[in-house]
């Protein structure tokens, strides 16, 4: 089985859109276990019940950002050492700086094409 | 409509839809800082909207979006880090950014040609704001070294370090063939098996022979042990120490026994007007339960805290379907036509002579009451706070405040005021219109004036909405100068609006501002003298079965008054005779009915009467001479009288000749080439059949108040092609 048949994703993004292009762009290319939430803290509280392989969040978000959540996923017993990948509208140098130094795997820069994103993801994943 | 088939198309429109949301949520937030709020998380909330749109309109290409939010939203990042200050200044740019915004996504979204100047200007005060060159530190994906995880993908990684779970094995026990002849007995090893720990053994009989080739004494059975226990391999082994040789053993250690959880995938799109979200269920899924979709509103994508906090709680999130306009519209058509088949059934059994505790008749009354209750629920669907409307009249006031260089604040009251959605989109050319006129007539020419007339610089509109008596009622005012009467009506004489020698009385005059060609202002100024009077706010408000009224106090100011009905579909309706016509009164004004005595009546002059009620009076009315059915009456003795509430706050006495039900009605509209008879609202199809015609009391009222020169039928002026 090839490795997108079987790794888990969780989608962190507030914009229903955002959302929707990145399971969009996952789903086209054949993940199939991808699952979405719309804020940190309910992405936190499904990841202990329901593990994944990799977290694709977007930065700017309300009450949790990105990069909190990313803090706490690092702190969390089951959650540290998942995969991490940051969305970010801006490639803002304190951020990624900040990013780093959280652990994050990868970050990517809105907008995006799809193949970007595959890139992004092969980069911290292995092929797909 | 969106293609269905085409994935990125869906989810373009819900990010147009998503905009809508995003621009509200960034005018409230201007609105706020204006408002003096010191709360950090206004601006973050400003910026968030302008940034989640930048994000998703470079998802879609839509370069000048992208450019200009882009820039807006750092000069917005630069007020939230505190590098900059919102100045008055300031705010008012950030006003303007954002009906700019709002107007390049309504572009992108009908894909119209962008028009380049008016942003030019913008983006221009947008960089004077951020002074020196601005310098944009970023990163580019090749300064950042990607770090790789190593995948487990059974996810027992993610959870070893933490907390060690149990190791489990996979084991294979082959009895050999002298396993029986040498005394040990397979049950007996399971069974110390099991003792190590959580077994799951499954008998693996497919290498049985037909019975008629079965060697009683020869095991022909496997076994396959799931083993969890935290035990090591040679554990597992010594259990079989004494059949070592006399059987094949395989023990593979499989890993962390994790149970799957359940992960929900997104929904496949396939139903582009709902959006369905499929968050992962929380707690883990047995296996075979069936799969849980939860339907989550997608606007919580930004909940408060006491969101999440519900959320916590286990309350579950509240659940938010889109649907597609065309499909509710159906709906109340269907429930307008379900309304009226179910008065002609009533009709036909009433007409069948069935007793009224029949089962039939008790039925009825049933299905009369669920009739109701799909039509409140489908009504309740189409309402829509006035909200919107509202944001939009800001705007209004905004730019026609500057275009004529007067200092105005809108003030707004009743914002969450529900109203159905047709009215709301119909409402906005006539308020657009009356906040302008409102603006630019309504209010002093210069801050001067109003100092003068001890008044404060800043001029006040006032835009109010309110449910009253079973309508709402939109109200526009301004603290201005109130009508200029006396000029009013040697305008209205000078255009031959009304006869030269005409007498009228203060609300008269006011009223001729609504007369077609009528226009006060001196030169066509650049914002209400359009050539669009207030005729033609009238004749719209008209259309959606509402009025228009206006008072005006010198000094103080003018207030314009839209009442609309709740809504344009269905009414609780009084059926009643007048001489041989068949009317229909809202029932909701109908306080009771009487029947008059003989000294009930009292007449203050020829044709004018007044009714004692409970020791006071109330002026009468025959309906059949006001709608010119029939000559006036000797006497009023023993008729019926219905006592209705006026929208003013006054009653009235309306002589009827029968009553005949009380039902709900549905309102057909009366098309445009009728004249506007007045009294007459609508028109709807009874039971039977007939047409009916639905009556606007306060309308009749004030038709049948002498020498009205408003109301005489005019010939409707049409506002637009529907």
């Amino acid at each position: 089985m090839a490795l997108r048949d079987q790794i888990r994703i969780m989608v962190v993004d507030d914009m229903s859109t955002s959302r929707g292009l990145i399971t969009q762009a996952l789903d086209a290319f054949g993940i199939r276990n991808v699952a979405s939430t719309s804020d940190g803290p309910t992405a936190l509280k499904t990841l202990e019940t329901s593990p994944v392989h990799l977290v694709i969040s977007d930065y700017n978000m309300p009450d949790m950002d990105g990069l909190q959540l990313l803090h706490k996923l690092r702190t969390g017993a089951k959650t540290k050492g998942v995969g991490f990948i940051l969305i970010t509208g801006k490639a803002d140098k304190a951020i990624i700086e900040h990013g780093r130094k959280l652990g994050m795997n990868n970050f990517l820069k809105k907008p995006f094409e799809p193949k970007d994103l595959q890139a992004c993801i092969e980069a911290v994943v292995g092929r797909l | 409509m969106t293609d269905i088939n085409d994935p990125m198309a869906e989810i373009r429109a819900s990010f147009f839809i998503e905009c809508e949301e995003l621009l509200e949520a960034l005018q409230d937030g201007l609105q706020e800082l204006a408002d003096g709020s010191e709360d950090a998380e206004t601006i973050n909330v400003v910026f968030r909207a302008v940034h989640s749109i930048k994000g998703g309109a470079g998802a879609f290409g839509l370069e000048p979006l992208v450019r200009f939010a882009h820039r807006y939203e750092t000069v917005l990042d630069e007020v939230r880090n505190h590098r900059l200050t919102a100045t008055s200044d300031a705010q008012k740019v950030f006003f303007q950014c954002a009906d700019h915004l709002s107007d390049l996504v309504r572009i992108c979204r009908d894909d119209q040609p962008i028009p380049v100047a008016e942003g030019e200007a913008l983006l221009t005060a947008l960089n004077a704001l951020l002074g020196d060159e601005h310098e944009e530190e970023e990163v580019t994906a090749e300064d950042f070294q990607p770090l790789g995880v190593a995948l487990s993908l059974d996810l027992p990684d993610l959870d070893i370090e933490a907390e060690p779970e149990t190791p489990c094995f996979d084991i294979v026990f082959r009895p050999g063939q002298d396993l029986f002849a040498t005394g040990n007995e397979p049950q007996m090893l399971l069974r110390n098996l099991a003792a190590l720990g959580e077994a799951e053994i499954t008998c693996d009989l497919s290498t049985l022979p037909p019975l008629d080739q079965l060697a009683p004494e020869t095991p022909y059975f496997q076994w396959n042990i799931r083993l969890t226990a935290d035990i090591s391999e040679a554990e597992i082994r010594e259990v079989f120490e004494f059949v070592e040789g006399l059987c094949e053993l395989e023990v593979t250690a499989s890993g962390v026994d994790v149970p799957v959880p359940e992960i929900v995938d997104e929904p496949p799109a396939s139903e582009p007007e709902i959006i369905v979200e499929a968050p992962i269920v929380a707690a883990p899924v047995v296996e075979d339960a069936p799969v849980e979709l939860k339907v989550i509103e997608p606007e919580a994508a930004a909940p408060s805290a006491s969101a999440a906090g519900a959320q916590k709680n286990n309350a579950g999130p509240k659940s938010v379907v889109r649907v597609d306009l065309e499909r509710i519209e159906r709906m109340v058509n269907l429930v307008g036509e379900l309304v009226i088949n179910q008065a002609m059934l009533a009709q036909s059994l009433d007409q069948a002579g069935l007793s009224p505790h029949s089962d039939a008749m008790n039925g009825l009354e049933e299905f009369q009451r669920l009739t109701r209750d799909i039509q409140d629920s489908v009504m309740m669907i189409r309402a829509q706070p006035v909200k919107s409307l509202f944001q939009r009249m800001s705007r209004i006031v905004r730019e026609s405040s500057a275009a004529v260089g007067k200092d105005v604040r809108l003030l707004t009251e009743g914002e969450g005021t529900e109203v159905d959605k047709t009215v709301i989109e119909r409402l906005s050319d006539p308020l657009t219109h009356m906040i302008r006129n409102a603006v630019d007539h309504g209010l002093e020419k210069t801050a001067a004036d109003r100092e003068a007339a001890g008044k404060s610089g800043t001029g006040e509109v006032r835009l109010t909405a309110a449910h009253r008596s079973g309508r709402v009622i939109i109200e526009v005012s301004d603290d201005g100068a109130g009508i200029d009467r006396p000029r009013v009506l040697s305008i209205a004489k000078s255009k031959n609006l009304i006869p030269q020698d005409a007498n009228l009385s203060d609300s008269e005059i006011d009223n001729l501002l609504f007369l077609p060609g009528f226009s006060t202002a001196s030169q066509v100024s650049d914002l209400s003298g359009r050539g669009v009077g207030m005729d033609v706010v009238r004749t719209s408000i008209q259309q959606l079965g509402g009025r228009i009224t206006i008072t005006s106090e010198r000094g103080k100011g003018t207030t314009f008054s839209i009442s609309l009905p709740l809504t344009l579909a269905v009414l609780d309706g009084m059926v009643i005779n007048v001489a041989d016509e068949t009317l229909v009164l809202p029932l909701n004004v109908v306080v009771e009915t009487l029947s008059l005595g003989a000294n009930d009546v009292q007449m203050l002059r020829p044709g004018e009467f007044v009714v004692r009620v409970r020791g006071g009076f109330v002026p009468l009315y025959d309906l059949g001479v006001m709608l010119g059915y029939r000559s006036p009456r000797e006497t009023h003795e023993g008729s019926i009288v219905l006592l209705i509430s006026l929208e003013d706050g006054n009653r009235a006495a309306l002589v009827i000749d029968g009553i005949q039900d009380q039902r709900q009605v549905v309102i057909k509209g009366l098309d445009d080439s009728f004249y506007r008879a007045p009294g007459i609202a609508a028109a709807t199809i009874l039971g039977d059949g007939q047409i009916a015609l639905i009556l606007d009391p306060t309308d009749v009222i004030a038709a049948a108040t002498p020498n009205r020169i408003m109301d005489k039928p005019m010939p409707e002026r049409k506002v637009a092609n529907e």
